[in-house]
């Protein structure tokens, strides 16, 4: 189903996880239009970067 | 029929919060269609149903609980929010339990609670909505 879809690669499930969860919570949370997109790239900015940063942060560790 | 505020504001009917809770629980959106917010509802269904698909397609676990395990009550309880989705997927699935030795079996559990998750608040939101605490 979808995993075929998606090669297993670390960055695109989350990413994939980042997109599901931003958009719900956008939705959820939020009223307008404006307001919604501005949660959205909130949420996505913040969980890809921070999933990036705590992998660089974690790289040195076995 | 829509209801309208003393400030002119359309507003949804107010509908049986228990029966909006229910609907909510046995399928994503469904609680919402009832409140009458069809788009969101078919939103809410698309999202919450993608992810559990996604977490079932990356071979990870429905949670089942086991003695001596106390977090798998929580994992359980979490699973078991995707309401129809959970329960159809254990008749369904290959491997309910998941693949542990696939590289994506952390992934797929995560992905599996998140969606049982986010169904669970789908249905306080619903119940918020049907009793008026939210628009």
């Amino acid at each position: 189903m979808i995993a075929a879809l998606i090669p297993v690669d670390h960055f695109l499930i989350m990413f994939l996880y980042a997109l599901l969860a931003s958009s719900f919570f956008a939705l959820l949370w939020r009223e307008t239009k404006r307001e919604r997109w501005k949660l959205f790239a909130t949420l996505m900015a913040s969980l890809v970067l921070g999933g990036l940063a705590v992998a660089w942060l974690m790289y040195p560790f076995p | 029929m829509r209801e309208t505020t003393s400030g002119g504001e359309a507003r949804a009917p107010r509908r049986n919060p228990i029966a909006a809770a229910a609907l909510a629980w046995v399928f994503p959106g469904l609680g919402h269609w009832y409140l009458g917010k069809r788009r969101l509802a078919i939103a809410f269904a698309v999202i919450v149903t993608v992810t559990f698909l996604a977490g079932l397609s990356f071979e990870g676990r429905l949670y089942t609980v086991e003695s001596g395990q106390p977090l798998t009550i929580l994992a359980t309880f979490a699973v078991y929010g995707a309401g129809v989705l959970n329960i159809a997927a254990r008749f369904l699935a290959d491997s309910p339990g998941g693949t542990i030795l696939s590289p994506t079996y952390e992934y797929g559990c995560a992905y599996l609670l998140t969606g049982g998750l986010m169904n669970l608040l789908l249905v306080l939101d619903a119940w918020d909505i049907a009793s008026g605490r939210k628009r």
